[in-house]
């Protein structure tokens, strides 16, 4: 057995390489924390996902709204500011230009003062005004040369009333001209506009902020709706990863919505039907192995009756006796297995963990195994590693290993424990493998021989006098409630044979200085 | 007249099947085929070690267990058909000292009779009485005190509470405490420390909720002190 016992130093190497086809690890298991927040909020390629959707059509409606009001209340705004202006407007150039005519008609001097007193009592300022072919402007800013050419042709030459919108000195103003043939002359009055332009822009800048903030709540309660609308799609979604996952009773709750109400109690219908199914598989399961127990008993105690009298009996009873106690030992070993995998299916599996010493555990794993001779070699470091496990079942998985090497490996197996984890950096995990030296697994049984009853296409070359059963499926479920993985791979000597490997959380053990005996202890029983 | 092992198993074939390989093994056994003809053969005959199917017709094992316990300290093993922790735990809080699950090997129960059986007579303690505060044991007589009255114990936790004892202050895993008082090795069943130790509180502790002599130090196991 020297042979098998391999130096600490050149397991290294193999420790580091990654594992070719990983069993036991759950989908959840690889996603890191980034892609676990994505899954929270699914990118969708191709067409735009509901959620999207509802929030394009929020905002779009949202934006198309504040547009047409803003437009709309922008345009009755200036109209009616419009038409006020020049209603006023006009209205006090005509009543300015009566008045002017009333002081100048019977006047015989050329003078203006008459009207330009009248005028300046009533406080008009911007005016020009024109009697008998002289222009008078009271005001500095506006003369005679501010009014704009068209408007003075059409009110001197054309005798006509009229009024138009200029730009005088930088400032936009309204131009009233009132021809006054009683007295052969003509009055302008300058209206400014910068008034109503400020009072117009400042409507339209309002009503900006409005469009922008009615937009942004519209994007709001788009992002609201669609949350809501998505929220029962999403609760479903992960009910059914839940149940997926194993989690059988779990349930969508009851909504008061009678659209999705509908949604939420077939789905709790579907999935009442499922546990129900489920746990009546399970329980057939089990209770095929419990009354299976019974007659086991039996053969089991009268097998024991009959080997203890095995000398007495003629040569062909003793190999037929053989056949038999090997056979029940088989019997009851599937009937084991075949509860314990119920139970799995069940979720009634419950460990009861402590921590392991894990040399000490493997090496007392291998001492009640069918192989109790088996060297175990283990690297330094691993040797003191400390796993936290239900070590009953775990040593069921070490079994379940060498029992597995045994029938198909060729000969006694190595038993090795190893680093998991490079020497420089902090131990999360260690690995136990069991190599033998058979023909190997092909790559492509590699996962499929972990399912129950597995029987490959190698199964010819594979099979031996033991069936496949359900050991594999078993140590896969064992590891994986661990919270460990379990792979097969080739042998790390380059040989040919299989290495089944176990990586389990592993931590590195803390020293105890003598404190734990000192009197005083907590006590938390 | 050899160890007599009283059968208790509703199944006849398992019956006749157990009894016949126990007598290989040198055991004297007496079969009975419910819980009310258990108590009666017992009551008549008491035997050495009970050996109890949980699944019983009428009274069912943890009934059974229970009325044996209120006058007998007998060994008790009790076998199920269900490794579940529920009726493992509720069997050995019944009063059951071992556990086995069917199907086992005649020589497997063997070993645990045996084992039960030098439980009976506990380890070398000397001749000196224990004292811890109000907790006084007297292994000549096989004898617990707890405030000057006598406190009845199973063979069983008597044995465990004299382990516990003989290193004062030491604290025992539940490995060394199976080793020592079940005789289990490295994979036995820390429940049955556990339920073991709970028993004893209840009787050798004046509140055992909040247990002063028998107290757990935890990841590592139990002690008993003053």
């Amino acid at each position: 057995m020297s042979g098998s016992t391999v130096d600490a130093d050149t397991l290294e190497p193999a420790a580091t390489e990654p594992p070719e086809r990983v069993v036991g690890s759950g989908d959840g298991a690889d996603l890191t924390p980034s892609r676990r927040w994505l899954r929270v909020f699914p990118r969708r390629p191709g067409p735009l996902g509901l959620r999207r959707r509802i929030l394009l059509i929020f905002t779009l409606g949202a934006l198309g709204l504040a547009t047409f009001l803003s437009f709309t209340t922008y345009g009755l705004v200036r109209s009616n500011l419009t038409t006020q202006r020049d209603r006023a407007s006009l209205d006090r150039a005509y009543r300015n230009a009566t008045q002017v005519v009333r002081e100048l008609r019977d006047e015989e001097r050329p003078t203006m003062d008459p009207a330009l007193d009248a005028l300046e009592a009533n406080g008009t300022q911007d005016f020009v005004l024109r009697f008998r072919g002289q222009w008078s402007a009271p005001n500095g800013e506006f003369g005679e040369q501010s009014i704009p050419p068209s408007l003075r042709r059409r009110v001197l030459d054309d005798d006509t009333d009229a009024r138009m919108i200029a730009v005088v000195n930088g400032r936009t103003v309204v131009v009233v001209g009132t021809s006054l043939p009683e007295i052969q002359g003509a009055y302008f009055e300058f209206f400014s506009l910068e008034e109503d332009n400020q009072t117009l822009s400042n409507v339209a800048l309002s009503l900006l902020l409005a469009a922008t903030i009615t937009t942004g709540l519209g994007v709001l309660v788009g992002v609201l709706a669609a949350r809501r609308a998505v929220r029962p799609v999403a609760d479903a979604s992960e009910a059914a990863k839940a149940i997926a996952g194993g989690r059988l009773d779990t349930r969508l709750t009851p909504t008061e919505d009678p659209d999705l109400g509908v949604l939420a109690t077939s789905f709790n219908d579907m999935a009442s039907a499922l546990q129900l199914r489920v746990e009546r598989d399970a329980r057939f399961a089990s209770d095929v192995s419990h009354e299976l127990r019974s007659p086991l008993m039996t053969l089991s105690a009268s097998v024991d009756v009959m080997e203890a009298r095995r000398d007495e009996m003629p040569e062909r009873a003793q190999a037929a006796l053989d056949l038999l106690v090997s056979d029940v030992a088989r019997f009851r070993g599937l009937v084991e297995d075949l509860l314990e995998i119920s139970r799995f299916d069940a979720g009634a599996i419950r460990l009861h963990l402590e921590d392991l010493q894990v040399s000490r555990f493997v090496r007392n794993a291998v001492a009640v195994s069918s192989a109790p001779g088996l060297i175990v070699t283990s690297t330094t470091r691993a040797e003191r590693a400390i796993i936290a496990g239900d070590r009953r079942r775990l040593a069921r998985v070490v079994a379940n290993l060498i029992d597995n090497a045994l029938a198909y490996g060729a000969g006694e197996p190595d038993v090795r424990i190893e680093d998991a984890n490079p020497p420089d950096e902090r131990m999360s995990h260690v690995k136990i493998a069991v190599e033998d030296h058979g023909p190997g697994v092909p790559v492509e049984e590699r996962a499929l021989i972990f399912e129950r009853f597995a029987r490959g296409a190698s199964a010819g070359r594979r099979s031996g006098s033991e069936g496949a059963g359900l050991g594999l499926a078993l140590v896969d479920e064992h590891i994986r409630l661990h919270d460990g993985r379990v792979w097969v791979e080739d042998r790390s000597d380059g040989e040919p044979g299989a290495r089944f490997v176990i990586e389990l959380p592993a931590r590195e053990p803390i020293d105890f200085v003598g404190a734990s005996t000192e009197a005083g202890q907590e006590d938390l029983a | 007249m050899g160890t007599r092992i009283l059968a208790v198993e509703d199944d006849e074939r398992i019956r006749e099947a157990v009894t016949l390989a126990l007598e290989d093994e040198g055991w004297t056994v007496e079969g009975a085929a419910s819980g009310e003809a258990a108590v009666e053969a017992f009551e008549r005959h008491p035997a050495d070690v009970v050996l109890i199917d949980i699944m019983l017709p009428g009274i069912d094992g943890f009934e059974l267990c229970r009325t044996i316990r209120r006058n007998s300290d007998v060994p008790i093993v009790m076998v199920t058909a269900r490794n579940d922790t529920h009726d493992i735990v509720a069997g050995l809080e019944a009063g059951a000292d071992d556990y086995l699950t069917k199907p086992f090997q005649s020589k497997e129960l063997s070993a645990r009779i045996r084992a039960l059986l030098r439980r009976i007579r506990p380890a070398q303690l000397g001749h000196e009485r224990l004292v811890f505060g109000d907790l006084e044991l007297i292994p000549e007589e096989g004898k617990v005190l707890q405030g000057g009255e006598e406190v009845h114990l199973t063979k069983t936790e008597f044995r465990l509470l004299c382990e516990l004892a003989l290193n004062r202050g030491k604290v025992f895993s539940r490995e060394e405490l199976l080793d020592r008082v079940w005789e289990y090795d490295y994979f036995g069943d820390g429940r049955l420390v556990d339920v073991h130790i709970r028993r004893l509180r209840t009787k050798v502790e004046s509140d055992p909720a909040n247990p002063r002599h028998v107290v757990t130090v935890r990841g590592l196991g139990y002690r008993l002190q003053a």
